[in-house]
């Protein structure tokens, strides 16, 4: 290090805004040569936008970016690249249809000189060969990438990085796809890197992984640095309570736990490609989570449970009836609802208004003579919009213009709308921010004192632990466990969730 | 509704120039003809429009006007011209049942086989129109004198109200109740908003999808029996390309390719600002005085007519793509500081 002090990477002040939000607010970062920075922070906290004006995504509204002491401007994607900064998104930006040297070398391909720019297969083959075999993934260079695994193609990315001589890897929850056995192996090559003096900032929420690999801790939350811990000196608590600003326990309400009698039963539900031999019941006024890694088929059996796949065995009781649910529409005739994971995706029509995506599912109720009552879709709306506290300008107000936050209270007023028997919300608060996040809690723990069953996925153990009457636990196709309140802890969750234990 | 009103000055700017520039635009015979023209396209782009705002497209419209023209002729045509001579209600039955079905034909291979609508509506495009020039056997079926004509060129109060526009204002009102105050209506902007969150709400998608086509196909079969009657002699070749104008009317009028966008106003403005385009190319002129003091006119020649209509459909998407980014970059602003 010929320049003596100075450091391989210094952000300052960096401040983002965007249409009604501060996103980053005079953050600072800060990164050494072979150093595994894990930055952690709730979503919405501004990790992912600080990482995209580092790669030249966004461009910063003040703050200034040092590599090597240097002051310099990364004004697009290709100047990150060629200044040695490499990101790796959480949806991995592969093309499914080229072959892995391909995806290696996108947009850095090797030509043969001449006018046509031929591409130069043969000499890219034989560097992506020597790349795969430092990250030591032993896949031929021309096997297409869709015959890949989702660890495999992770690792295709850093082959990717490797490729371009970067100098800073940013890993976006490089682990949330991947299996246990896939994670290792990703250590491992974290491990290697630091070795070359390859520095990783590494975004995760899984506390367990950050305390292993990470040297160093930023945390953000509100588009601020609040804290920056050496890792061997912190512990979960410490990280959690600069996250969210607050001591833990204050977050979850208080709950009457008047637990009544079975509304629904699972019975050796055979999930399609997803979960078998899945067997739990879930009662009146209680909260059952469903916790497991991603991959452990906690999304797939909420959808067959609402009809938008079929079971391929096994049999669903609800009030003790026998019932065939082929089509969401069935459950939706038995009071079964879904909020999903993807709420933009599968859970509201962006471009429709507050109103209208409220009375969506019911809508066939509110035409008794031919023509839509919308005095009575008005009023509906109008009265969840009040029950909920969603903010916006008015119910006319198309819901693609509202916040994380109160969109996901518009997929909750739709079905609240319809007075629910079960309601299954798949990580009900995901990419929300704090505020709402403790009043999504409110409002679940209201309705479930009303008696409506709640059914909650949920990858924060937190959120897991603190909302929840009995936990179901799926590990790789099969509930592993199914624990009580009085039972429950992060140890023994955690536990069932990774398949070392496994209950009678 | 922006996009409408904007569409809709624009068409008056046009209007006005035109009669300023030659007054026989607004006279009596000029007017008729070119509302027969805008009601006539007007029916079918509404019909391809409800298809539109799901997601969907449908190529196939053009070639089921010259089907329904075709069968109607060689039904109740004279057997003079090669047709059966049946009574002109039995060509009209027929025509418009073989319309429908095909809508429903096609809608079932989309919805239940998952294919993509371009490429079964493309096939159906060819198909049928190839079928049409089996039917024609390569000529011309002439419809004769039938009174049946009378439906193309006639109108009331003394032929001053083309029945097409009749038929063309009752399809509007129908489409109109039927995409804003009805279930159906909402399904198909839900589903074109985002198919899969109706599905997760319980739309029915397939089944409203699969109608969509129906009456994509239905309301060309009706646009198809207007243009018998008013063309009188069917060949394969009636209705050519007529699916593009009724896409770029549904587009001009501000429905989405993406769906979830549109509304029978704007596409009636749409229809109206392309048959007022091509009536335009024919009556446009400049009269000057050439230097010999001797009066000239300079009139546009008629293959500049797909130049100017490709022109002005580019142009529309450009101006409104770019007002969208400007409205962004404003409101970006105001929120910053």
């Amino acid at each position: 290090m010929s320049s003596g002090a100075a450091r391989l990477l210094v952000m300052r002040g960096i401040t983002k805004r965007f249409p009604g939000v501060l996103a980053v607010d005079r953050a600072s970062l800060e990164l050494d040569r072979g150093e595994v920075l894990a930055l952690v922070g709730e979503n919405g906290a501004g990790k992912s936008t600080l990482m995209k004006i580092l790669g030249g995504i966004l461009d910063p509204d003040e703050g200034e970016i040092l590599i090597d002491g240097e002051p310099v401007e990364i004004p697009d994607v290709a100047t990150a690249k060629s200044r040695g900064i490499a990101l790796i998104h959480q949806e991995l930006m592969l093309a499914p249809n080229l072959d892995v040297a391909g995806n290696i070398f996108l947009g850095a391909e090797h030509r043969v000189w001449g006018p046509l720019q031929r591409l130069d297969r043969a000499s890219m083959n034989d560097a992506a060969r020597e790349l795969l075999e430092r990250i030591g993934l032993d896949i031929h260079p021309r096997t297409p990438l869709r015959q890949l695994t989702t660890g495999q193609m992770q690792m295709v990315e850093i082959a990717k990085a490797l490729a371009l001589d970067a100098r800073i890897i940013v890993m976006d929850e490089p682990t949330s796809s991947l299996t246990v056995a896939e994670s290792e192996r990703l250590f491992e090559i974290i491990e290697g890197l630091r070795r070359d003096g390859i520095a990783v900032i590494y975004i995760s929420h899984r506390m367990d992984e950050i305390l292993r690999i990470a040297d160093r801790i930023t945390v953000m939350r509100d588009g601020k640095r609040v804290a920056d811990l050496d890792a061997r000196a912190t512990n979960h608590d410490e990280i959690v309570s600069a996250m969210v600003g607050r001591e833990f326990s204050a977050w979850f309400p208080e709950r009457r736990h008047d637990i009544g009698a079975v509304v629904l039963e699972a019975r050796d539900l055979v999930v399609p490609g997803a979960a078998e031999g899945v067997s739990f019941d879930l009662r009146r006024g209680e909260i059952l989570g469903l916790a497991g890694l991603v991959g452990a088929g906690r999304t797939e059996l909420l959808r067959v449970l609402f009809g938008v796949d079929e079971a391929l065995g096994g049999t669903i009781l609800v009030d003790g009836q026998h019932v065939e649910i082929r089509r969401p529409s069935d459950a939706i005739a038995r009071g079964i609802y879904l909020a999903p994971e993807d709420r933009k995706l599968h859970g509201l029509v962006l471009p429709l208004t507050v109103a209208q995506n409220i009375s969506l599912p019911d809508i066939g109720n509110y035409e008794p003579r031919w023509t839509l009552q919308r005095g009575r879709e008005r009023q509906v709306a109008t009265q969840q919009v009040g029950k909920l506290g969603i903010k916006t300008p008015s119910i006319a107000q198309r819901v693609v213009n509202l916040s994380g936050g109160n969109q996901q209270k518009v997929v909750l007023a739709k079905w609240l709308a319809m007075e629910p028997k079960v309601l299954m919300l798949d990580e009900p608060t995901r990419g929300i921010d704090v505020g709402a996040k403790a009043e999504i809690y409110r409002h679940m723990a209201e309705l479930a004192a009303t008696g409506i069953a709640i059914i909650m996925v949920s990858s924060e153990m937190e959120e897991i632990i603190g909302m929840s009457d009995r936990v179901v636990v799926m590990h790789e196709r099969r509930i592993t466990g199914i624990v009580r309140r009085a039972e429950l802890s992060e140890e023994r969750i955690m536990s069932l969730m990774t398949g070392k234990e496994r209950a009678a | 509704m922006r996009k409408e009103i904007g569409m809709f000055m624009a068409l008056g700017v046009m209007c006005a120039l035109l009669a300023i520039s030659n007054e026989d635009f607004y006279g009596t015979s000029n007017v008729i003809n070119t509302t027969r023209q805008v009601a006539m396209l007007g029916t079918f782009a509404i019909g391809v429009s409800f298809v539109i705002i799901t997601g969907g497209i449908d190529l196939s419209i053009g070639s089921i006007i010259g089907l329904t023209g075709v069968i109607i002729a060689r039904i109740s045509a004279p057997v003079a011209s090669s047709g059966a001579a049946y009574p002109i209600w039995v060509g009209i039955t027929v025509a418009m049942a073989v319309a429908l079905l095909i809508g429903l034909g096609q809608g079932l291979l989309i919805t239940s086989l998952n294919l993509q609508p371009f490429i079964v509506t493309l096939g159906g495009m060819l198909l049928i129109r190839g079928i049409s020039h089996t039917v024609t056997g390569g000529g011309n079926i002439s419809l004769g004198d039938i009174p049946f004509r009378g439906f193309g060129d006639g109108g009331f109060f003394g032929d001053r109200v083309p029945y097409p526009l009749v038929m063309f204002v009752v399809v509007a009102l129908a489409a109109t109740y039927l995409l804003h105050f009805t279930v159906f209506g909402r399904y198909v902007y839900a589903i074109g908003g985002n198919r899969e969150a109706a599905a997760y709400s319980g739309v029915p998608v397939k089944r409203v999808e699969t109608l969509t086509y129906v009456i994509s196909a239905g309301l060309a079969g009706l646009a198809g029996v207007a243009y018998a009657a008013y063309i009188g002699q069917m060949s394969q070749q009636v209705g050519e390309m007529y699916e593009l104008l009724a896409i770029a009317s549904a587009v001009l009028g501000g429905c989405s390719l993406r769906g979830g966008e549109g509304t029978v106003v704007g596409v009636f403005i749409g229809a109206s600002i392309l048959r007022v385009i091509e009536n335009g190319i024919n009556m446009f002129k400049i009269t000057y005085t050439d230097a010999a003091g001797a009066p000239q006119e300079w009139r546009l020649s008629d293959t500049w007519k797909n130049v100017i209509i490709g022109g002005v459909i580019l142009g529309a998407v450009i101006l409104d793509q770019v007002t969208h980014i400007l409205r962004d970059r404003r409101r970006r602003r105001r929120v910053g500081q």
